[in-house]
């Protein structure tokens, strides 16, 4: 079994995605697509599963020439796709939304019975037990994904596509998922794995697949004996540049936001730590440790229970979210840069501003077009905002630009505290070391940062200090040494000795 | 920005060239068109129109919608009609009173939305009603006639073409255009509209600009309400029921993004003017009034329409 594209082209209005590009998939094989944000991963996935149609190229399922008009068409020649996207209806059951086209019927009524014994199978293919009547919102994020995968393998697919299925999974459901795509590949189901994750495509995949500028660098090459800069360098065109290093450590004689046995609506448990000026403190947790929801509880959503929290050494009672900008000063990057960092509709200049509105405008509450570029001009500059101009509207930038406007209005703003949550989510490697460098360079001019990451390596190589969340508890605090072995073991050892505590 | 670019851009060029067209084939097709009378016939039909447009552009852009923008608009009208017929306080005093009643009417709306925490579309669906049956209790469908010369004055005079009544609607869109672009509150209601999560987190106070936005709202339609009496010159119950489709129609028309955050005041007043164009070409070729309604729905849905296909066009091209 193999399927093949061939010096596939493609243009949209303003821009050539694709330029010539190729991939080969052989069943029995997890094949890596690689390539940063805008390389044309996206582009040439659609093509696949026949949402778009190259302008030029073969696409070829065992020498057959195949053209789709529809992803319908993709799915009945046997390949399915699981995309990084949730595509199941949360209030409808699990059989429901495996079956969801094709339900058996009994005299014109839904047969549940049949349903359910059918979808059993098909869970079963990917080791998933639970019960074909459960609604999906009931599952957890990693439930949902085997239930995708169960989907897609339930329409007798022989060419399997996961799009960066791990982005939302904690390491241990990644291996579970790891597992279960190599025994897929023994069953001899031909796998394109497209993954950012370095890590993951070294240890998973057999063949790697890169692309950078709609081109293929990189083509089914054999993984074995390949390191990260081999990958990075496919990738980016060059090898990777170090981080710039901090310039001076944190001012540890001065605490600048405290929390002491800090109890709250959400579920945190005497949650005690201090950040200080110009720290990175980390705070490390699995996805659901209550990293988001500890940062909203120091913004003013959500209850305290008992505890209290401390700015410059006062206790303070953070009343709104505006409250703790404009008189705390404390800002926050959420983790959900499309849905709570930036209005995708609305222009560069505006999204940058928002945060000084009340201060930049003129008597009766009157803003100036001018007054906003002023004050965004010369961040976008420090920023490297890519755009033609700042009237461009966020929604039209790319992930890392739409980032770096998020964090943007945080230095208009000019506050004291940042919480930046999981920063460099889905960006890429280029933008993902510039923001690194910006945080650095933000900690080294006095700003306290509490820094929420999952990403391990990230975590390592910025803070200071880490603090190790699980289930809403602090469970380890230690300084950094910045070596990727002993902290990373020091973490794992501290979630491991907490589950283990609470199985046993 | 060259003339073409212009036109490609900007939504309501293509109504705008409606207008145009429609302008140039009425005059051919039918000279009493061109006349004074019937350009001030036409100019003040639209006084009304445009001001519950605004009402409703006003919700589109914090993101939610007012159904009870005529039922507000037509207790309005017979308050103002009662005031001054009634108990005969005088037009200003009355129309005054019967303003704040509105926008405090716009502030309840807001405030029930912000409190229960249900869309403002189900508030607005339950006062809206609450508004007509509080209107026809009191009045008992019956009209108020006997209002003040100068009122009445005011909705019938003209200079040349130019109703005098157009003067409010003239100053609202002023107030608005300046209200929307250039001030605080005005980039909160829209940064709302457009993402209330990231609104929030930014240090806007969502739910006061959710008030705000329905306080304005509920001002505006007031506004409308007062009016249409001086047009009518007299306050019927029924003032107000048959905006609901038109209040939509002339800011979706003119570009509004359905899903907030997004709106456009010239667009908006061009496609008032066509929908005017429209209704006074309806009367002109004595065409029957219900096809009106019919004409506006397509309307509706081809603006929606041609905004879908640009939006896909953009993100195809990223």
């Amino acid at each position: 079994m193999s399927l093949a594209l061939q010096s596939i082209t493609k243009s949209f209005p303003g821009v050539r995605a694709l330029n010539d590009a190729s991939l080969t998939l052989v069943g029995g094989e997890i094949h890596a697509l690689m390539g940063e944000n805008g390389a044309g991963k996206s582009t040439l996935i659609k093509i696949i599963t026949g949402v778009h149609r190259a302008d030029s190229g073969t696409l070829k399922l065992e020498d057959r020439d195949l053209v789709f008009s529809s992803p319908r068409d993709a799915i009945a020649a046997g390949i399915a796709v699981v995309h990084q996207e949730r595509n199941l209806i949360p209030h409808f059951s699990v059989a429901e939304n495996i079956l969801l086209e094709r339900l058996p019927t009994r005299n014109g009524l839904v047969d549940f019975a049949r349903a359910h014994s059918e979808t059993r199978q098909h869970l079963a293919k990917v080791g998933l037990n639970i019960d074909p009547a459960t609604e999906v919102r009931r599952l957890s994020v990693a439930q949902m994904q085997m239930v995708e995968i169960a989907k897609a393998l339930s329409h007798r697919a022989s060419v399997l596509l996961l799009d960066e299925p791990t982005a939302s999974l904690t390491e241990a459901e990644a291996e579970t998922l790891f597992r279960l795509v190599r025994q897929l590949r023994e069953a001899g189901t031909a796998i394109l794995f497209v993954s950012h994750k370095l890590e993951e495509v070294l240890s998973l995949c057999d063949r790697v697949t890169v692309l950078r500028d709609g081109e293929t660098t990189l083509m089914a090459a054999p993984v074995v004996g390949m390191t990260r800069g081999n990958l990075i360098e496919a990738m980016i065109g060059r090898s990777e540049r170090p981080v710039v290093p901090r310039k001076r450590g944190p001012q540890l004689d001065q605490p600048r936001l405290q929390t002491q046995a800090l109890t709250t609506s959400y579920g945190h448990k005497a949650v005690d730590f201090t950040l200080h000026r110009g720290e990175i403190l980390g705070l490390y947790g699995l996805v659901g440790a209550g990293r988001t929801e500890l940062a909203r509880a120091l913004l003013g959503q959500g209850k305290i229970r008992s505890g209290q929290v401390l700015v410059d050494g006062a206790a303070v009672r953070v009343r709104s979210v505006r409250d703790a900008i404009k008189r705390l000063r404390i800002g926050y990057v959420s983790e959900d840069r499309k849905y709570e960092g930036v209005i995708l509709d609305h222009p560069i200049r505006s999204n940058i501003a928002i945060t000084v509105w009340d201060s930049i405008a003129r008597t009766l509450g009157l803003l100036t077009r001018n007054d906003e570029i002023a004050l965004a001009a010369p961040l976008a500059v420090r920023l490297e905002i890519r755009a033609p101009n700042l009237e461009q509207r966020v929604g039209n930038l790319s992930g890392g630009n739409q980032q770096k406007v998020s964090l943007a209005k945080w230095l208009a703003a000019d506050v004291d505290i940042l919480i930046i949550d999981e920063p460099t989510v889905g960006i890429d490697i280029k933008a993902k070391s510039y923001i690194h460098e910006l945080i650095n360079e933000l900690a080294d001019r006095g700003m306290a940062i509490l820094l929420i990451s999952s990403d391990m390596p990230e975590m390592v190589a910025m803070a200071d200090r880490i603090l190790v969340m699980h289930e809403f508890a602090l469970i380890d605090e230690f300084v950094n040494d910045r070596r990727y072995e002993t902290a990373s073991t020091r973490i794992m050892d501290a979630i491991h000795s907490v589950t283990a505590g609470s199985v046993g | 920005m060259k003339p073409v670019t212009f036109l490609l851009r900007e939504q309501w060029s293509g109504i705008l060239l409606a207008v145009v067209l429609g302008i140039v084939a009425l005059s051919i097709a039918n000279p009493t068109f061109n006349t004074e009378f019937n350009w001030f016939v036409l100019l003040r039909s639209i006084c009304v129109v445009a001001l519950a447009a605004f009402s409703q552009m006003i919700m589109l852009g914090v993101g939610q919608m007012n159904l009870s923008v005529g039922a507000l608009g037509g207790l309005v009208a017979i308050l103002v009609g009662g005031l001054m017929d009634a108990w005969g306080v005088p037009a200003i005093p009355a129309a005054s009173i019967a303003v704040l009643v509105g926008g405090g009417a716009g502030l309840l709306n807001g405030w029930l939305t912000v409190r229960t925490g249900i869309n403002g579309f189900v508030v607005t669906l339950a006062t809206a009603s609450a508004f007509t049956g509080i209107n026809l209790g009191l009045t008992r469908a019956v009209p108020f006639y006997h209002l003040p010369a100068d009122f009445v004055a005011f909705g019938n005079g003209r200079i040349g073409a130019f109703p005098l009544l157009m003067i409010v609607p003239i100053i609202v869109t002023a107030l608005l255009a300046i209200f929307l672009n250039r001030t605080v509150k005005g980039r909160h209601l829209l940064a709302v509209g457009g993402n209330s999560n990231a609104a929030e987190l930014s240090g806007i106070s969502v739910s006061r600009t959710i008030m705000l936005a329905h306080c304005l709202s509920g001002l505006i339609a007031a506004i409308a309400g007062v009016l249409a009496v001086a047009q009518l010159g007299s306050a019927q119950p029924t003032i107000g029921s048959d905006w609901l489709i038109i209040s939509f129609a002339a800011p979706i028309i003119g570009g509004a993004s359905l899903s907030g955050g997004s709106v456009s005041i010239t667009g908006t007043v061009v496609a008032v003017v066509l929908i005017g164009l429209i209704q006074n070409a309806m009367v002109l070729l004595a065409v029957d009034p219900y096809w009106v309604t019919f004409l506006l729905g397509s309307l509706i849905l081809a603006a929606v329409w041609i905004n879908r296909i640009r939006t896909v066009r953009m993100e195809r091209a990223q």
